[in-house]
């Protein structure tokens, strides 16, 4: 059920005892745990942290902790799948729930007693009524009885009785199974497609209702608001709508303290609304290279092209930038240069067919060197979060990027934005070289590609996205240029397996609804191909090498 | 070394009209006293660190330090502790105070620590049984976890 009193409901439940938190492998999640954990240790709650790659993951670790703890918070996991069912929990076992994943299964929502959802319930959730879906199976037993007693009910006054009571029967299963066809009408529209809302902003909102929230725990909303928007989980309606809420909060938080006679020291965080580029990490990096690199641009000019790169260079020269200047480290370039970079650039860019290069965003800076902008630490921490170097597993990597989100280890964040740069350059490659060689297949109701690299899940989505985008600008033909895209990589060598995802088409006001989910169950169903649906997003799956033909067989033939 | 094995020497240099042999007396004399120094200085450091072994690991030291103390080490040690818990007893009143938890100012009653190896379960205090798995966070009561952080079970998280 539903929490409408997130602070009654939920927080003066756990105060008192020792809860275990599992979360999820995904930057919201980090995110949403930061601000679970700084509430706890301002209450001294006992807690565990337990990070969870997969539906596997949750049921290992349910079972190994199941007897310690009777109070569990999922983050991030958990709604979209009949907990109760997986889980087989005891019955004083309660879940609370702060989840992304839509739509909610019906059985979470109206599970009275073990299951807490801490959703908003103002986001469109179009939960079917419960009458809908459920009956009561009293009805059921008395159809089954008076069936009996019309058995053994004696004769001619019974036989007449016996009619009646037989054309009831009839009318009422023939109203039941048109209840049930309407219920599975009902089931299969609210679950057919799978989209997102946001974790990190019902925690931070449980802080500030009791006045707790720290600016900490605001920036690490932003970030968590961020990650959604950059790994295209969210629509663009719903991210400026959330930016405009956490926009309150920082005018709030900076109102509190500064003013003429004691302005804040330099070492406080200081966090600003910013109006600006779109360009991934550009003042990590040189304004070139992040203008090669990042999505919007890269897709734009179509830089994998010679035009391409001739029109950087017309843009670089209209704007009057010297290339020596651009091809610097943004923090050596000229001042002149740098103090109307954004305005200039965002002239150009209208020129250019960039209507929106500037994006409403947040900047954190404190000390005197260290200024981040949310787009930055979402990369940074993505990118620690699936690092593939040798002899770290996930639970390490999940250790590194919950590190790197606090302000004491900016090593680590740096170090986060190194490995991020590498991975956009990979990425750029990948969308570069597989647009010029004609590696997409349009396989009738979708786009098909298969790469070597990615075997990450946000990696992998941040290539789709980047990809579909590109190719949708680049290709001639129409139909083309709506259809979604199934991307394929190799996962594991040895066990023969591969990742399969799958996003929607790219559209200026898409609402991110993904079908892939179900399509990809049925497909599998019905080729009964060897899947592993682990991910608790259900549009990436595995899947065995040799079933991969057939599986997409089955894919097409659902899809058109 | 006493001054009278030098003095003996010497003597008997002389009275066999030897005396050349004198400086070379008093300068073995001088490097035996030097060697004595040296060996002296390095027990006593010995001594000390034992003694700070006490404060570190508690009253039960480990097999492989144990393994590396001779006999004579590990008495002084014992003779040490039963020192040392003589006079916890008697400060505090009834039963006497640990002063050898808390060393530096506390700063809250629960940190938060993170598991460095599957270390199996653990009881705390009210009998509520934690499992330390590799990489899961704890929050947990800071007298429960200094014995393991000591050991390096876990580590503590600041953040």
């Amino acid at each position: 059920m539903f929490v409408t009193d997130i602070r009654k409901e939920f927080y003066d439940i756990v105060v008192n005892q020792r809860v275990a938190l599992l979360v999820s492998l995904d930057v919201d999640a980090l995110c949403a745990c930061k601000v679970l954990q700084a509430l706890f240790h301002c209450d001294q709650v006992q807690y565990t942290l337990v990070p969870v790659k997969g539906w596997q993951d949750l049921g290992t670790a349910f079972l190994e902790h199941k007897e310690q703890f009777r109070y569990f918070v999922l983050i991030n996991c958990g709604a979209n799948v009949d907990l109760l069912e997986t889980l087989q929990p005891e019955e004083e076992t309660i879940f609370f729930i702060c989840d992304t994943h839509r739509p909610v299964d019906v059985v979470n929502v109206y599970n009275d007693t073990q299951i807490k959802l801490l959703i908003k319930q103002d986001d469109d959730l179009g939960v079917p009524s419960y009458d809908d879906i459920f009956r009561d199976d009293e009805e059921e037993g008395g159809d089954q009885d008076s069936g009996n007693e019309s058995d053994g009910s004696s004769e001619p006054s019974g036989k007449r009785r016996r009619f009646d009571e037989v054309s009831l029967i009839a009318a009422r299963q023939r109203a039941r199974r048109e209840w049930e066809a309407r219920r599975r009408e009902i089931l299969f529209d609210y679950e057919q497609y799978e989209y997102h809302g946001t974790a990190v902003m019902v925690l931070f909102e449980l802080a500030w209702v009791m006045s707790k929230d720290t600016k900490d725990m605001l920036w690490w909303a932003i970030i968590g608001l961020t990650d959604q928007w950059v790994h295209d989980r969210i629509t663009h309606m719903k991210y400026v709508t959330d930016i405009a809420a956490l926009q309150r909060h920082v005018s709030r938080h900076n109102h509190c303290n500064e003013d003429e006679d004691n302005s804040l020291s330099i070492d406080c965080m200081r966090i600003c609304f910013e109006y600006d580029l779109r360009l991934s990490l550009y003042q990590h990096w040189s304004l070139y290279e992040s203008i090669c690199n990042s999505c919007y641009t890269l897709s734009t000019f179509k830089l994998w092209s010679i035009q391409g790169q001739k029109k950087l260079q017309e843009f670089l020269a209209d704007m009057g930038l010297p290339l020596k200047q651009v091809r610097q480290k943004f923090n050596s370039m000229d001042i002149a240069i740098k103090e109307n970079l954004r305005d200039v650039i965002e002239e150009s860019s209208n020129k250019y067919g960039m209507k929106d290069i500037r994006i409403q965003t947040f900047g954190v800076h404190f000390g005197f060197k260290n200024k981040f902008l949310a787009t930055d630490v979402v990369h940074a921490a993505a990118a620690l979060l699936e690092s593939v170097e040798k002899d770290e597993s996930g639970t390490d990597n999940f250790i590194k990027a919950l590190d790197c989100l606090s302000r004491s280890n900016l090593d680590q964040l740096h170090r986060g934005i190194e490995l991020a740069k590498k991975k956009l350059m990979a990425i750029q490659q990948t969308v570069a070289s597989c647009i010029c060689t004609h590696l997409i297949l349009s396989q009738g109701p979708f786009l098909y590609l298969c790469v070597c690299l990615f075997s990450k899940p946000l990696a992998l989505t941040l290539l789709c996205k980047y990809l579909l985008k590109s190719f949708a600008r680049s290709t001639r033909n129409k139909r083309c240029k709506i259809l979604p895209l199934v991307m394929a990589a190799p996962l594991d060598v040895e066990k023969g397996t591969v990742i399969v995802m799958g996003i929607p088409p790219e559209c200026e006001t898409s609402d991110k609804k993904n079908f892939f989910g179900r399509a990809f169950e049925k497909a599998a169903e019905s080729t009964s191909s060897r899947t592993l649906h682990d991910n608790f997003d259900m549009s990436i799956i595995e899947l065995k090498m040799q079933d991969r033909s057939k599986f997409l067989d089955a894919l097409v033939t659902l899809l058109s | 070394m006493p001054r009278n094995c030098c003095l003996h020497s010497e003597n008997e240099a002389k009275s066999e009209g030897r005396s050349e042999l004198i400086p070379s007396i008093k300068f073995r004399h001088c490097c035996l006293l030097r060697n004595q120094r040296c060996v002296t200085a390095y027990l006593y450091d010995r001594l000390l660190r034992i003694r700070a072994l006490r404060w570190e690991y508690g009253s039960v030291l480990p097999a492989a330090i144990r393994f590396h103390m001779c006999a004579e080490e590990l008495e002084w040690f014992n003779q040490y502790k039963k020192s040392l818990a003589t006079y916890m007893r008697s400060l505090g009143g009834e039963e006497g105070l640990d002063i050898t938890q808390d060393r530096k100012p506390p700063k809250s009653l629960y940190i938060e620590v993170r598991c460095l190896k599957d270390h199996g379960e653990f009881e705390i205090d009210d009998g509520t049984i934690i499992l330390l798995k590799k990489n899961s966070q704890h929050f947990l009561p800071r007298w429960k976890c200094e014995q393991l952080i000591r050991q390096g079970v876990l580590e503590h998280v600041i953040s």
